[in-house]
C-alpha cells in the first residue's frame, strides 16, 4: 500500500502546479489562433442552442440514471426506447446517465441492457422529470451471454460505426494462453484488430502501428499495457466492467492518437452487499473484494493479482536463476460515493509492477500507475457534466548488478490531465457533447547512474516538458426516423515548454540549430483542428448503411526500434523535428440483423491516409540518447481494408466470425529507394472464429479460432563475406513474409454445485489443440550441418499444446 | 514455461547476386596492407565468393603518399610494407568495371589493450562456462569508438562487437564480449584483437550488431549497413589501429 500512496500522492501534489502553469500560459495570451478556435467553439455552440431551442420547445425532459439493482453498478450503454413508434430513445453515457426530451402526451418507455430483464414504464409526458431505473440480473452470470429478453438493433440504429464493446461475459469464455483471462488478447479476435504476435499483447488497428492506438483505463492513459515483455496484459478482467475499443467514426471526446481508443472502464464495487472472489491459476491468483462504503450510497472495489512464475525459477539447479526473480502484480481499487441524485464521486486507482532480476546481475523494473479522480454532476435534466483530474505514470529502470559495470538507467514519464466533459440533450433529437481537455507531460527521457568502479559515467538526458491541449464539440443529430448525423471536431494542440536546449537537426542528423530556453518558454506549439462526422440511414428495423470520415493527430510518439515489446519505452513529444502525426480516414459500412436481432452482421470498408510516420535510421541507438531526434525519419504511409463480422449474439450457442482482407504501405525516402514497402503489420488475411456452447447449468465450452498472413519481413537476397564471417545482403524493405499462422485454442468452464453461501467454478483450456509451430522469428546462420552452406532457422515459442486450469470462487 | 525449439527450414529467397563487395583495411602494422574485391551470391550458395579480377587500387593519405596496390591471388590486393599513421587520412581509389568507388577513413590514436580476462558466464555457469572481459581506458574529451574480434580454439566467434565511449567517456573499461554461440570452457585458447575505429566504420558495424539481435530481445529491421564507399557498395573502407592479446580460460 505504501508502494501506492507514494505513486499517486505525487500526482495529486502536481495537480496545482498543474493550475499555477495553466494560468501563466493564458496571463502570455501568447495564442491568438487557440482563442480565435475557442471563439469559433463558443460561437458554434451558441448558435446551436439558439436554433435548436426555438426547435425545441414544448417538449418535456425524462432523465435519470440505470443500475444494476443487486450491486448497484451503473449500467454503460443501457437503452431507453420510446416504445410508440417514430419517436426514438437514447442509451445511456459513462456514468449510466441518461435524458430524453418528449413532446406532450403518454409514452412508454423500454429500459433494457444485455443480460437484465427489461422494464417497461408509462410516463405522462406533463412535466419534466427524473427517472432513476434498477434492473435485475438475470441469474446466471453465464446467461448474460446466452439469454437476453429483448435483444436490441442499437448496433444497427446507433450512428457510430467502426466501434466494437467487448461483452465481457463473453470475453471471459474465450480460451487463453495458460488461463489468463485477457481483454487485450480478446479484442484481437475482432476484425479490424490484429495481434501484434503470438503471445503478444500489443495491436495494430487498421494498420496502424501499436503506439497509435489510446489505451484508456478510467480515462487514464496507460502507456505500456504489457506485462513480462508482452505475454499478459495490464488489464485484469476481474476489476473491469466495460470495455469499448474505436478503429474508426472516433468520437470528439477522444484524441491523442491515429488508430484508435481503447476506453476501459472499473468496477465501480457492490453497493448492496460484500463479495470476495478470485481464482487460483497455473500461473497467477487473483483476489477481488468489493461493498458498500455506505449502503446504496457508496461502495468500493479492490482487486489484485500476483504471478508466481519464479516458483519455477526457485526450483532450477542453476545458481543463478535460483536466486532470481520474475514476476508481475496488479492492483485496482476504485471507491465511490453517491452524494444525493445529482452528485457522484469516483475515485480508482491502478498500480502495476513487474520485476526480472537475474541474481547479482541484471535487474529491470517497469510498471504503470494510474489515478483518476471524477465527480459527475448533473446541473439540471438536459445537462450533465463529468470533471476529471487524471494522473498518469509509466516508468522502467535498467541495472547491471555486477560490480565492474555498475550502472542504473531509468526513464519516465508523468502525466497529469485536466478533463471536462458536458452532455447536453437539448432536445429527443439533438444531444450536444463538449469539453476540453488539458494535459500536462513530464518526459524524463533517461538518467543513467554508476558508482566510481563502473566502466560507464553519469549521465542524465534533459526532462522536457509539455501540454496537450483540446476542446471538442459534437452533436447527435436525428434528423428523422431514418437518418441519424454524429458530427462535431476536436481541436488539438501542443505547447513545448522549456527549460532545455532544443536543436534542430539536418536530414543528415548533424545540428543545424541550438537554442535555449527558459523555463515555460514557448519552443514550439501546434494546432489541428479534426473533423469528425459520421452519418447512417436506416433502411428498415433490422438494416442500416453508414459512412464517416474522421481526422486524428498525435504528438506523443514511442520510440523504439526493437521488433518486440520491451520494457524500454521512450516517448518523446512533437517538437522542432518532430511533425504530429496525421491520419485521415473514411469508412462505409452495411449493418444488418437477423431473426430479431439475434444475428448480427457487418461489412466495413476503409481506407486511412497516414502523413509525418516516423521510422529510425540505420545503427539508431535511443536509449538515452540526447540527440535522438537527430535519428528519426519521416514519411507517410495508406492502409485500407474489409471488414466482415458475423455475430451470434444470444442462445446456447453462440460467438462470432471475423474476417479482414487490409493492406498497410509506408514510404520513406530513405528506406527502400523511396518506394512504398507494406508496414510489418499489413496482414493481408486476418479470420477469427469463436463459438461458445452452453450444454447445461453446469457445464460450458468454448473454442477460438485464428489464421493470419505473415508479418512482412526483410530477408537476405545474397551473401557475401566481409570481416571474415559470413554477411547477408538485402535488396527490398519487407518484400517476404513470416509463414502464415493459425492455431485452435479450446476451454470448458465446469460450474459448482449451487450453494448459498459461495460459489466455485474450474476453467479448463488448451491452447493450440494441434500443436502448430507458429513461426516467431527467422534467423539466417552458417549451417551447423553442412559445412560451407548456410541455412534459414525457424524459431517458434508456442510449438506445444499448453494446458490449464483455474479455479475460482465467490462468496 | 515457453517451449522454445528451433528447427532448419527452406525459404524461398530472391536472388540479387553479382553485387560488387569491397573490404579495404589500412593498419599501424608495418606491412602489405590488403583490400579485397569480391562479388556477392544467391542464399542457397556455397560460401565461395567469386573474386574480382582486374581493377585498378590505389590508396592516398594526406601526406601526398600513394600507395599502388597490386593483385595476387585473384580479387586480392595488396600494397607494398607501410605502415598507418595515427590521426592520418587514407583514401581509397577502386576502378573496376568502368567505375570509379573511393572511400575516406581516418585511423585514430592507438588506445592500449589493457588486458583480456575470463570469468564465470551469467547463464548456465555451473556447467563452467566462461565469458570474456576486455580491458582498456578510454581517453576522456574525444569520441572512441572500437570493434573486437574474438577467435575460441581458432575459430572465430561470428558475434560483432562495436563499442563506443557514449556512456563511458575517460573510464576505465571492462567490457563483456558476450556471445552464445561458441561456448568458451577452461583450456580453451582465446585470442581477442582490438581495433580503433573511426565513426563511419563504427556506424557499419554497429548495425550489423543491432541486425544480430533478432531475438525476443528485439533486433531491428535488417538492410546493408550504411557503407562509406561511394558509389555505394557493399563492404568498407577503414583506417584503424589493431593490437592482439591472447590467453588460455582457466
Amino acid at each position: 500500500m505504501d508502494l501506492i500512496y507514494s505513486t499517486v500522492l505525487p500526482g495529486i501534489s502536481s495537480s496545482s502546479n498543474l493550475f499555477h502553469s495553466l494560468l501563466k500560459i493564458s496571463r502570455k495570451g501568447i495564442h491568438l489562433q487557440q482563442i480565435l478556435c475557442m471563439r469559433t467553439i463558443v460561437l458554434c455552440l451558441s448558435f446551436l442552442c439558439t436554433t435548436l431551442t426555438l426547435s425545441a420547445q414544448k417538449r418535456f425532459i425524462v432523465s435519470g440514471t440505470i443500475e444494476d439493482r443487486s450491486s448497484g453498478e451503473r449500467l454503460i450503454g443501457a437503452t431507453v426506447k420510446i416504445k410508440e413508434p417514430g419517436n426514438g430513445g437514447t442509451t445511456t453515457n459513462t456514468y449510466g446517465f441518461y435524458s430524453l426530451s418528449l413532446p406532450p402526451g403518454n409514452f412508454t418507455l423500454v429500459y433494457s441492457y444485455v443480460g437484465y430483464d427489461t422494464v417497461e414504464k408509462v410516463v405522462p409526458a406533463t412535466s419534466d422529470q427524473v427517472i432513476d431505473i434498477r434492473l435485475n440480473p438475470q441469474k446466471e452470470l453465464n446467461e448474460v451471454v446466452i439469454k437476453s429478453n429483448k435483444p436490441n438493433n442499437d448496433n444497427v440504429a446507433s450512428p457510430q460505426m467502426g466501434e466494437d464493446k467487448l461483452n465481457m461475459a463473453q470475453a471471459n469464455s474465450v480460451p487463453v494462453l495458460l488461463g489468463e483471462k485477457d481483454i487485450l488478447k480478446t479484442i484481437t479476435l475482432l476484425p479490424g484488430i490484429q495481434s501484434a504476435g503470438e503471445g503478444n499483447t500489443g495491436y495494430y488497428v487498421r494498420g496502424g502501428a501499436s503506439d497509435q492506438n489510446l489505451i484508456l483505463l478510467d480515462e487514464a492513459t496507460v502507456y505500456n499495457a504489457s506485462h513480462f515483455f508482452g505475454f499478459f496484459s495490464t488489464f485484469n478482467s476481474d476489476a473491469i466492467k466495460d470495455v469499448s475499443i474505436f478503429k474508426g467514426g472516433m468520437p470528439a471526446e477522444y484524441g491523442g492518437r491515429l488508430s484508435s481508443v481503447l476506453d476501459v472502464k472499473m468496477l465501480d464495487g457492490n453497493n448492496k452487499d460484500y463479495n470476495v472472489e478470485g481464482g487460483i491459476g497455473l500461473i497467477s491468483s487473483r483476489l477481488k473484494i468489493e461493498g458498500p462504503i455506505v449502503k446504496d450510497k457508496g461502495s468500493f472495489m479492490i482487486s489484485a493479482r500476483r504471478t508466481y512464475i519464479d516458483l519455477f525459477l526457485h526450483a532450477s539447479s542453476d545458481s543463478t536463476l535460483k536466486g532470481s526473480s520474475l514476476y508481475f502484480y496488479d492492483i485496482n481499487a476504485k471507491a465511490n460515493y453517491h452524494f444525493d441524485d445529482k452528485n457522484t464521486l469516483y475515485i480508482s486507482g491502478y498500480f502495476g509492477k513487474d520485476v526480472l532480476e537475474l541474481k547479482n546481475i541484471f535487474g529491470t523494473l517497469w510498471g504503470n500507475s494510474t489515478g483518476t479522480i471524477r465527480f459527475n454532476h448533473i446541473f439540471n435534466n438536459r445537462l450533465f457534466s463529468n470533471t476529471s483530474l487524471v494522473y498518469s505514470n509509466y516508468n522502467y529502470t535498467i541495472e547491471d548488478l555486477q560490480s565492474a559495470n555498475y550502472f542504473k538507467a531509468a526513464s519516465q514519464i508523468n502525466d497529469v490531465n485536466f478533463k471536462e466533459d458536458l452532455q447536453y440533450s437539448l432536445s429527443n433529437v439533438h444531444t450536444l457533447k463538449f469539453g476540453l481537455n488539458v494535459l500536462h507531460h513530464t518526459i524524463a527521457p533517461g538518467t543513467i547512474t554508476t558508482d566510481a568502479a563502473s566502466s560507464f559515467n553519469d549521465v542524465s538526458v534533459e526532462e522536457r516538458y509539455g501540454y496537450e491541449n483540446a476542446a471538442y464539440v459534437s452533436d447527435e443529430w436525428r434528423l428523422n426516423s431514418k437518418v441519424t448525423f454524429l458530427y462535431g471536431f476536436r481541436l488539438s494542440s501542443l505547447f513545448l515548454l522549456g527549460p532545455g536546449t532544443f536543436k534542430t537537426y539536418d536530414p543528415a542528423g548533424n545540428v543545424l540549430t541550438s537554442a535555449t530556453y527558459s523555463s515555460g518558454a514557448l519552443v514550439k506549439d501546434y494546432f489541428n483542428l479534426e473533423p469528425r462526422f459520421t452519418a447512417s440511414y436506416l433502411l428498415n428495423d433490422e438494416s442500416s448503411v453508414k459512412a464517416s470520415y474522421n481526422r486524428n493527430t498525435q504528438n506523443i510518439h514511442l520510440l523504439n526500434n526493437s521488433t518486440s515489446s520491451t520494457p524500454a519505452d521512450l516517448y518523446v513529444m512533437s517538437s522542432n523535428n518532430i511533425k504530429p502525426e496525421i491520419s485521415d480516414q473514411v469508412s462505409t459500412g452495411y449493418f444488418r440483423n437477423f431473426s430479431e436481432n439475434t444475428y448480427e452482421f457487418s461489412a466495413e470498408i476503409y481506407y486511412k491516409w497516414l502523413q509525418n510516420q516516423i521510422d529510425y535510421k540505420d545503427g539508431a541507438q535511443l536509449i538515452v540518447n540526447p540527440d535522438v531526434e537527430s535519428l528519426l525519419t519521416y514519411g507517410s504511409g495508406r492502409a485500407y481494408g474489409m471488414e466482415l463480422f458475423f455475430k451470434k449474439k444470444y442462445g446456447k450457442f453462440n460467438g462470432w466470425v471475423g474476417y479482414t482482407l487490409s493492406r498497410t504501405e509506408l514510404k520513406f525516402a530513405a528506406i527502400n529507394d523511396g518506394n512504398y514497402f507494406p508496414a510489418t503489420q499489413d496482414r493481408t488475411n486476418d479470420l477469427s472464429v469463436v463459438g461458445i456452447y452452453q450444454l447445461n447449468d453446469r457445464w460450458s465450452f468454448s473454442s477460438d479460432f485464428i489464421y493470419a498472413t505473415g508479418n512482412a519481413v526483410t530477408f537476405p537476397t545474397g551473401k557475401y563475406v566481409i570481416g571474415g564471417l559470413t554477411t547477408f545482403s538485402y535488396s527490398q524493405r519487407n518484400g517476404y513474409r513470416m509463414p502464415s499462422s493459425h492455431r485452435l485454442d479450446i476451454g470448458a468452464t465446469l460450474e459448482g454445485k449451487k450453494h448459498k453461501k459461495y460459489h466455485s467454478s474450474w476453467t479448463f483450456g488448451i491452447y493450440n489443440v494441434y500443436a502448430h509451430r507458429d513461426p516467431y522469428l527467422i534467423t539466417f546462420q552458417d549451417s551447423k550441418t553442412v559445412p560451407n552452406t548456410t541455412e534459414a532457422v525457424e524459431t517458434s515459442i508456442f510449438a506445444t499444446r499448453i494446458p490449464s486450469v483455474t479455479w475460482n470462487f465467490k462468496f | 514455461m515457453f517451449t522454445a525449439c528451433t528447427k532448419v527450414i527452406d525459404l524461398k529467397l530472391g536472388n540479387d547476386s553479382g553485387k560488387l563487395v569491397i573490404e579495404g583495411n589500412i593498419t599501424d602494422v608495418n606491412g602489405p596492407q590488403y583490400i579485397v574485391l569480391s562479388r556477392n551470391v544467391p542464399f542457397t550458395s556455397t560460401n565461395t565468393y567469386p573474386p574480382v579480377s582486374g581493377a585498378t587500387v590505389t590508396v592516398s593519405d594526406d601526406q601526398n603518399n600513394t600507395y599502388a596496390f597490386t593483385e595476387g591471388p585473384a580479387g586480392t590486393y595488396s600494397s607494398a610494407q607501410f605502415q598507418g599513421n595515427y590521426g592520418s587520412n587514407y583514401k581509397m581509389t577502386v576502378q573496376t568495371g568502368g567505375t570509379t568507388y573511393t572511400a575516406n577513413s581516418r585511423m585514430p590514436s592507438l588506445v592500449p589493450l589493457d588486458s583480456i580476462t575470463d570469468k564465470k558466464a551469467d547463464f548456465n555457469s555451473s556447467n563452467n562456462r566462461r565469458e570474456i572481459t576486455v580491458h582498456y581506458h578510454d581517453p576522456p574529451g574525444v569520441h572512441n569508438q572500437y570493434r573486437f574480434i574474438m577467435w575460441v580454439n581458432g575459430e572465430q566467434v561470428s558475434t560483432i562487437f562495436a563499442f563506443n565511449d557514449e556512456f563511458s567517456d575517460g573510464r576505465y573499461v571492462n567490457g563483456d564480449l558476450v556471445e552464445t554461440i561458441l561456448n568458451i570452457y577452461p583450456g580453451d585458447t582465446v585470442k581477442v584483437e582490438m581495433q580503433c575505429i573511426d565513426m563511419p566504420v563504427y556506424t557499419y558495424w554497429f548495425t550489423l550488431m543491432e541486425q544480430n539481435f533478432g531475438g525476443p530481445d528485439g533486433g531491428v529491421a535488417p538492410s546493408n549497413p550504411p557503407t562509406n564507399i561511394s558509389p555505394a557498395s557493399l563492404g568498407y573502407f577503414s583506417a584503424h589501429t589493431t593490437q592482439t592479446k591472447v590467453i588460455i580460460v582457466e
